[in-house]
């Protein structure tokens, strides 16, 4: 096996590395200074806080890669890496931009039309165009080539009829990537026919249902389209082409450091609360476990945004970092229940509130972007078949 | 594409082409009949000549101090290969011990080399890796900075050996040993060093047992079909496949950072000590990749006659040596506790988070990060 397979060599971060993350450190202390934002657990997904967003996109912070012309500040993937590495430690709510900044962007930047450029990415820059994805669908889970919400060629556009699920923040978000089929499959290549387009959600035909999560809050929707048109100005990249276009995104979302830091405002505080008690050095071998591993995962993590940032497509390393790092996240709730006396209450602050939200959380970690079951399916044909 | 690129291509492609040369250098010799009957001996002797002779054994080792030159990441990959190859030689012994003695200046002695931190100075040292074979270059604290030892191949060392019938033998360090003094912290350096290279070792049997596993889940047949292609087995190979990802990136991560503190380009203090991790991970890692390897290999693997034992033995051994992984994590958690106490000073005073509603200490990250 050729050394590079299972994991890209480490690339260094950038000399801007240091100074950045010193301003973004600087910046979230003033927030919290403020009582802007309280630290959560898995807040890229549930901390929806749209002015937070725009004060990150005065600095620069948001759509970072995004080029001068269109309105972005033109910085590298691995200077995005490190600021949005500080906003998730810091549990941050980042959760109103999240898709606008991790995936719209470099989508519309590889494969957007120019009007399509124009129109996005100066807003999602200023943090003010926040964006839904619509992949999954009733009967299209882990099996994504089975989506069935059709485009059907119309006069300048598609009508677009069918319903996506599970599409985080869709009730507050402008608009919706969509995966749907404009042409029929090619026998058992399932994976021809499949096109994205841009889909405005605040129009007639387009119905939001909120899925009400068990921890009552409301992430997640069904996006049911009835005769949606959609203009041709709003296809992403070339029709048919969706498959190809959606597993190159997959590789950004399943390796980044969301996938191991979700949890960590759990850890940062537990080992606060272990500080300050007397030492117990079963309870530091156990921080010292997931410490570890963590930090281990991060490497992996970064070794891959290297890869990505020089245009490799590392797909079974990237896979394994969403494997290994949602099952550490889920790890540093074990450790952290049994090292703290406090038990999970969704109405405390301080670490059993933590715990409650984190626990609840949980299942989701190892389900979105791909479930683990499949990932690893992806690793070992990737590794068995080469 | 910028000139950095450019230079970086450039190493690149000439480190890759130093792995691949050592790799095949290595296996040409390590057929598993000659790693097996080095075992019987405690080593290959003349696999050693050829190490020698070809300059492996003391890259990392600057020219001057009689080393072939090169820097720690060209020893590390060389590291990694022996233990791919599970090389019955002290190569990465040899490697750590010549970059301790460069460092003090001391002159290198031909042969082989093996490195032992001492509890202390006179005391009898036990398990020394190929300490019947090899010079040992021994370290330890003292009063007012810290010893070194130059022990010449003891004619008295008593045998022992590891799981994997590599020499693990006892080393008394004679009237003729050389005692210098050396600068107090030249011990732990020591303890580092031994740890750094025992965790590279265990990276390149890691990614030999997967090679192994791999091979053989597509070629064994059952049911009518390659064990490869049954989900069960694939949910294995790719946790397998994690772990050993896990102690790749651990591994190439200490590399760099303990290059960058001999290069004096960052200060190791206050953060995360990264080749402690590396190690603590490599040999949780070594334990469940092992357990994987034999399961998928079914009982054929647990023969003597099959080469799977040559690389878990390996794995298991390599895990307890020069720290447990519960040794490496109870020392990554007291300063990682210590890096949350350093910054959460409120926390104290609030009593305890539980009850406090204090979230986060703003310490960890910056430790675990590294940078402060």
């Amino acid at each position: 096996m050729r050394s590079g397979t299972l994991l890209p060599t480490v690339r260094p971060l950038p000399p801007t590395a240091a100074e950045l993350r010193s301003q973004v450190r600087g910046f979230l202390a003033g927030e919290r200074a403020a009582g802007r934002f309280v630290p959560a657990c898995d807040a890229w997904l549930s901390g929806w806080d749209e002015s937070f967003s725009r004060r990150l996109a005065a600095r620069g912070w948001v759509g970072m890669t995004i080029p001068p012309e269109y309105g972005g500040p033109g910085r590298s993937p691995l200077e995005r890496y490190v600021v949005v590495e500080e906003l998730l430690a810091a549990g941050a709510p980042v959760a109103a931009h999240w898709v606008s900044d991790r995936q719209i962007g470099p989508n519309l930047l590889r494969y957007g039309s120019e009007s399509l450029k124009q129109r996005y990415l100066p807003p999602i820059a200023r943090g003010e165009c926040y964006f839904a994805i619509g992949l999954s669908e009733p009967d299209a889970g882990s099996d994504l080539a089975a989506v069935r919400t059709a485009a059907v060629r119309a006069d300048g556009g598609w009508i677009v009829s069918g319903v996506k699920i599970w599409t985080s923040g869709a009730h507050r978000a402008h608009a919706l990537i969509a995966l749907v089929r404009t042409g029929p499959p090619d026998g058992r290549q399932r994976h021809v026919g499949l096109s994205q387009l841009l889909i405005e959600l605040g129009q007639p035909g387009v119905t939001v249902r909120p899925i009400i999560s068990m921890t009552g809050e409301h992430h997640f929707n069904e996006v049911v389209f009835d005769g949606v048109f959609v203009p041709d100005a709003q296809v992403v990249g070339t029709i048919g082409d969706g498959w190809a276009q959606v597993i190159s995104e997959l590789a950004y979302e399943r390796s980044g450091p969301e996938r191991l830091l979700s949890t960590f405002v759990l850890l940062d505080t537990l080992a606060g609360e272990l500080a300050s008690r007397a030492a117990d050095p079963g309870a530091a071998g156990e921080v010292g476990r997931v410490v570890a591993r963590l930090w281990a995962c991060r490497q992996m993590s970064l070794a891959v945004a290297g890869a990505l940032a020089d245009g490799e497509a590392p797909e079974i390393a990237a896979a394994l970092v969403k494997d290994v790092g949602t099952r550490l996240e889920s790890e540093i709730i074990e450790v952290a229940r049994m090292l703290t006396a406090a038990e999970p209450d969704p109405d405390a602050a301080g670490i059993a509130g933590l715990l409650a939200h984190a626990v609840l959380h949980a299942p989701g970690f190892t389900l979105r972007g791909g479930t683990n079951e499949i990932l690893r399916g992806i690793v070992a044909r990737g590794l068995a078949l080469r | 594409m910028s000139a950095p690129d450019t230079e970086r291509d450039a190493s690149d492609a000439e480190r890759e082409l130093l792995r691949d040369t050592v790799a095949g250098l290595l296996a040409g010799h390590c057929t598993p009949e000659r790693v097996a009957a080095a075992a019987r001996t405690g080593w290959d002797a003349d696999l050693w000549q050829v190490a020698q002779s070809t300059g492996l054994t003391l890259a990392g080792t600057p020219e001057e101090a009689g080393g072939s030159g090169g820097d720690l990441a060209a020893a590390a990959d060389i590291a990694v290969a022996a233990g791919a190859a599970a090389a019955p030689v002290p190569l990465a012994e040899t490697l750590a011990a010549g970059m301790l003695l460069a460092r003090t200046g001391l002159a290198v002695p031909s042969g082989p080399l093996t490195l032992a931190v001492a509890p202390a100075r006179g005391a009898v040292l036990r398990r020394v890796p190929y300490g019947r074979v090899a010079t040992t270059v021994a370290a330890g604290p003292g009063q007012d900075g810290d010893w070194l030892a130059v022990i010449a191949r003891p004619a008295g060392a008593r045998p022992g050996r590891n799981l994997a019938g590599e020499p693990r033998d006892e080393v008394e360090p004679g009237p003729d040993a050389e005692v210098h003094h050396v600068p107090a912290g030249t011990a732990e350096y020591a303890r580092r060093l031994a740890r750094l290279f025992r965790a590279l070792l265990i990276a390149g049997a890691a990614q030999r047992a997967l090679d192994l596993t791999v091979t053989y889940a597509r070629e064994r047949e059952q049911f009518g079909r390659p064990l490869a292609r049954f989900p069960t087995v694939q949910q294995e190979l790719a946790r397998m496949a994690g772990e050993v990802a896990l102690i790749v990136a651990a591994t190439q991560a200490a590399v760099a950072d303990h290059q960058a503190a001999m290069a004096g380009h960052q200060a190791a203090a206050g953060v995360v000590p990264a080749v402690l991790a590396a190690k603590a991970q490599a040999s949780h890692g070594a334990g469940i990749v092992a357990a994987i390897a034999h399961q998928l290999h079914g009982a054929i693997g647990t023969t003597q006659e099959h080469r799977l034992r040559l690389t878990t033995t390996r794995l298991w051994s390599w895990r307890d040596e020069d720290g447990t992984e519960a040794e490496c994590r109870a020392e990554l958690g007291r300063a990682a506790l210590a890096a949350a106490r350093g910054a959460g000073g409120t926390v104290g005073t609030l009593g305890t988070v539980g009850t406090g509603g204090t979230v986060g200490t703003g310490g960890l990250w910056p430790w675990l990060s590294g940078s402060l």
